[in-house]
């Protein structure tokens, strides 16, 4: 098939996971060297279109710091809403952003145009409940051309919202378990007569959906009748 | 690319020893906020900020299509374009905005939280609601290019609850989801505002189409022109 839905999974807590010196700095989901990883950098071939049609990440629950409590990250033994708190910052969960870069371009910027952390996992959550709804949706898509590469980057800023293999907080040593931070990504990969299509709805100016492409190929087939 | 889906999310969490911060560091705490004052999301002076006032240049042009904040702390957001509130009282007068509790961030949180008790296990047992919006932004709101916006954040209380120690403090966060059109899109963008037509992306997308087969009309009709004038003794 030449036009297919597919999926990433990203956990912090697989492979090589996660560990509180990496907290505060970018990590790639597919060749960053923590969690699970692919083989190569993502990037298109030239007869490859590809459609990044959702983004999310592990939420964070913003609630607060409560008189009396300590100055120093303390073992997190009871959780909110499935997520660690931590009374130093007063957040429960990993404080995570993502953000997606193609070749050398940061896509989300502030509004002072410089480039900053991506989605908040608060806004697009991975995965979705009743606790955690999206307050963001990715639209317009992002798109791909055929040659370019892309990654999905991965910030997170607070160890002590995260649990370790052994259930004591990220912030004390160890490294993250699984299903703690994890970044999840959608797109729709159009490859070669149909990337052809979507490089020609590109320049007419019309979204790529597989609807659309499959419109253009029905007026050329009514054309040539 | 020309048109971006981005957002902002600010929170009242800065390094210990400063207000505010340009750079999220993993070494945040939460700041105290004042009742009823206004808070810039981008250059307020607490929490992450930027490092200049919002504003679009003369090739841009914005669409705020959400806002949401925290729904503890009575929390309200409101939308400042130049020097002109969004959100008014039915006497136009000033407000403070849309509420946390219709427009909350993130859904699904709490309405309040019980800061008094010093373990997690009181956020769960005081306070299990889940919030979800009432409040859409629709129509959107545009900054025209060369505007200034601000996003301004108001506590309406100071703590969560009255019996929590004043040494408390709580962590809010305040949401802006909007699109950038730059370039030629911004042009497009301005042209719908003329128009009347809705900004969004699909209506750029169905202004540029129109453009094209305006163009192909032309040259296809230039064509049968010269066609004919051939077919007439090729003057």
């Amino acid at each position: 098939m030449s036009m297919r839905s597919q999926v990433y999974e990203w956990d912090a807590g697989r492979g090589n996971a996660a560990a509180n010196a990496n907290a505060g700095s970018r990590i790639s989901v597919f060749i960053g060297g923590i969690g699970n990883n692919i083989t190569k950098p993502a990037e298109t071939t030239a007869t490859e279109f590809v459609v990044i049609e959702d983004i999310a990440v592990s939420p964070t629950l913003p609630l607060g710091i409560a008189a009396g409590a300590g100055a120093t990250p303390v073992v997190v033994t009871t959780d909110v809403r499935g997520l660690s708190y931590d009374p130093v910052q007063g957040t429960a969960g990993g404080r995570a952003y993502v953000q997606v870069r193609i070749n050398t371009t940061d896509y989300f910027l502030d509004p002072d145009n410089v480039p900053n952390d991506g989605i908040p996992g608060t806004a697009s959550p991975y995965p979705r409940s009743l606790n955690f709804q999206p307050s963001f949706n990715l639209y317009p898509d992002v798109y791909v051309l055929p040659g370019q590469v892309w990654d999905v980057l991965v910030t997170f800023y607070h160890a002590a919202g995260l649990l370790t293999t052994t259930g004591t907080s990220l912030a004390a040593g160890g490294v993250a378990a699984t299903g703690q931070l994890q970044c999840f990504v959608k797109y729709t990969l159009y490859d070669g007569p149909d990337a052809l299509i979507a490089n020609k709805l590109l320049e007419m100016g019309i979204s790529i959906n597989p609807g659309n492409v499959d419109w253009y190929k029905r007026s050329l087939l009514a054309s040539q009748a | 690319m020309s048109m971006r889906s981005q957002v902002y999310e600010w929170a009242n969490l800065a390094p210990v020893g400063q207000t505010s911060t340009l750079r999220r560091t993993t070494a945040d705490v939460p700041k105290a906020l004042t009742a009823n004052r206004e808070y810039d999301l981008f250059i307020g002076g607490v929490g992450n900020n930027i490092t200049k006032p919002a504003e679009t240049t003369a090739t841009q042009f914005i669409v705020i299509e959400d806002i949401a904040c925290s729904p503890n702390l009575s929390g309200a957001v409101q939308i400042r374009i130049n020097t002109t509130d969004y959100f008014q009282n039915p006497d136009v007068t000033d407000m403070v905005g849309i509420p946390g509790l219709a427009s909350p961030y993130p859904r699904g949180a709490n309405s309040a939280v019980a800061l008094a008790a010093a373990t997690p296990a009181a956020f769960q047992a005081s306070i299990t609601d889940n919030i979800l919006k009432s409040f859409d932004l629709y129509p959107d709101v545009y900054v025209l290019p060369g505007q200034t916006f601000q996003i301004l954040y108001t506590p309406l209380v100071t703590t969560p609850a009255a019996a929590d120690a004043v040494t408390s403090t709580a962590v809010v966060s305040a949401f802006v989801k909007y699109t950038l059109y730059d370039g030629p899109d911004a042009l497009i963008a301005n042209k719908l505002l003329e128009l009347g037509v809705t900004i969004n992306p699909n209506n750029v997308d169905w202004y540029k189409r129109s453009l094209i087969e305006q163009q192909q009309r032309s040259a296809s009709a230039a064509a049968a022109s010269a066609a004919a004038a051939m077919a007439n003794g090729g003057v």
